[in-house]
């Protein structure tokens, strides 16, 4: 988060500075990637490009904090993903094409690998066997940074209810990664 | 440490209290914030606080290694700042002269067909030479053309004159006419002219001849026009 930073650098990413919209950028795409990964899979990079085309062509009418920011990049970046998935489902060849790609269980190695050693690639995939509106808000949350009443603007859902998928979500990610306790002695001692 | 984990506990407990949730939710809460429970948390949250701090971890290598393309797209997408200043000082201007025209073609016709305001006509009238405002429509000027007669109150109201005042169109000699025609040649009853200032014949084409012309007080100044004219 760019925090007290942040409204020089809009400003000056708004007039066309490439260096202010670089540090945007670096703040801002790691958790849009992340987003993108777990609701689009492969397709994120392609997704994220053009949300940061959009960005580029509207930071002028942009008027807001950082977490309103996060909320518009992230709205755009939603609707960028339905169209990806209606686009896709136009075009059944596509490997997302079914709509399971939210829906798909956990492989074995990918529980065994977050219990060795959980980087960031492993923890997204974990969260992405969620169903899709749990995983969705659970990285709005976590990752973006965002509190509860904007991720329910973003995915047009109530406040409780995105409260209530959001606890869902944990409480199966936990269980998951409980059923497949071990120790793991390069994290002193905390059972993982 | 003590200190860390009784702010922390305080924390979990202020939010319970704020939200009531159960201790899960409030737990869920907690970590989806972005806090740490700390050590004394069970094993069973505290891996699943250690998967979503690496879901949120710093970015990759590879999560960066765009940077390059994207900014040369921001710096793509820019709009060209030429084109635009040109655009702003050429169009403003145009589009005033354009305004200013039309409105002043719309005055100027306004003016002909003699439907101004009476000042704003009486200065066409003298600019442009429009139409000249019809004698109701002039502005009064009470003390410089009028000579208050023996009975005659000597303004240009409506009670001028010692005939019924409300008989506006009956045009009958010895009534009193309109006032608002009368503005300029207001007779006294008597057949004496109390004003003298227009040269123009009144304007109550309605009414006959007869009526106007045998009023013998307005014959006297300028009521010629009416008695010949409009009859």
């Amino acid at each position: 988060m760019l925090d007290g930073d942040f409204p020089d650098v809009l400003r000056l990413a708004a007039c066309g500075d490439a260096a202010a919209f670089a540090r945007l950028w670096r703040d801002t795409h790691p958790p849009l990637l992340r987003y993108l990964w777990v609701s689009v899979g492969d397709a994120a990079e392609d997704v994220a490009a053009d949300v940061w085309l959009d960005v580029a062509r509207r930071i002028g009418s942009f008027h807001g904090g950082e977490l309103e920011f996060r909320g518009w990049l992230f709205t755009m970046a939603r609707r960028k993903m339905i169209d990806r998935h209606r686009y896709e489902a136009r075009r059944p060849v596509s490997p997302t094409a079914n709509g399971e790609l939210f829906e798909r269980q956990a492989p074995d190695d990918t529980v065994a690998a977050a219990l060795e050693y959980i980087s960031t690639e492993t923890a997204l995939a974990l969260i992405a066997t969620l169903p899709r509106d749990q995983a969705e808000i659970v990285v709005l949350r976590v990752v973006a940074g965002l509190d509860a009443s904007a991720v329910a603007q973003i995915v047009g859902k109530s406040h409780g209810a995105v409260r209530v998928a959001a606890h869902r979500g944990l409480r199966t990610l936990r269980e998951r990664v409980a059923d497949a306790a071990v120790t793991s002695p390069g994290r002193g001692g905390v059972t993982l | 440490m003590r200190v860390f984990t009784a702010s922390l506990a305080e924390m979990w407990f202020s939010a319970r209290r704020r939200t009531r949730l159960s201790p899960d939710e409030a737990t869920a809460e907690f970590m989806l914030a972005g806090r740490r429970l700390g050590q004394q948390a069970p094993a069973s949250q505290r891996t699943l606080e250690l998967v979503l701090a690496a879901a949120a971890g710093p970015a990759t290598e590879r999560e960066l290694a765009g940077e390059t393309a994207a900014v040369a797209a921001f710096v793509a997408a820019l709009p060209e700042p030429e084109p635009a200043r040109r655009r702003g000082p050429r169009r403003i201007p145009v589009l005033a002269v354009a305004f200013m025209f039309v409105a002043l073609v719309a005055l100027c016709g306004t003016a002909e067909a003699g439907a101004l305001p009476a000042p704003l006509q009486q200065l066409a009238h003298q600019a442009i030479n429009a139409p000249a405002p019809p004698p109701a429509m002039r502005v009064p000027r009470p003390s410089a053309d009028v000579t208050p007669g023996p009975g005659a109150t000597g303004s240009h109201s409506a009670s001028a004159g010692s005939g019924p005042s409300q008989e506006p169109r009956t045009g009958k000699p010895g009534a009193s006419p309109n006032p608002t025609h009368t503005s300029a040649s207001q007779g006294n009853g008597n057949g004496q002219p109390t004003a003298t200032a227009s040269t123009q014949p009144t304007t109550s084409t309605t009414d006959n001849g007869k009526g106007n012309g045998g009023t013998p007080g307005q014959g006297g100044s300028n009521g010629n026009g009416n008695g010949h004219g409009n009859g």
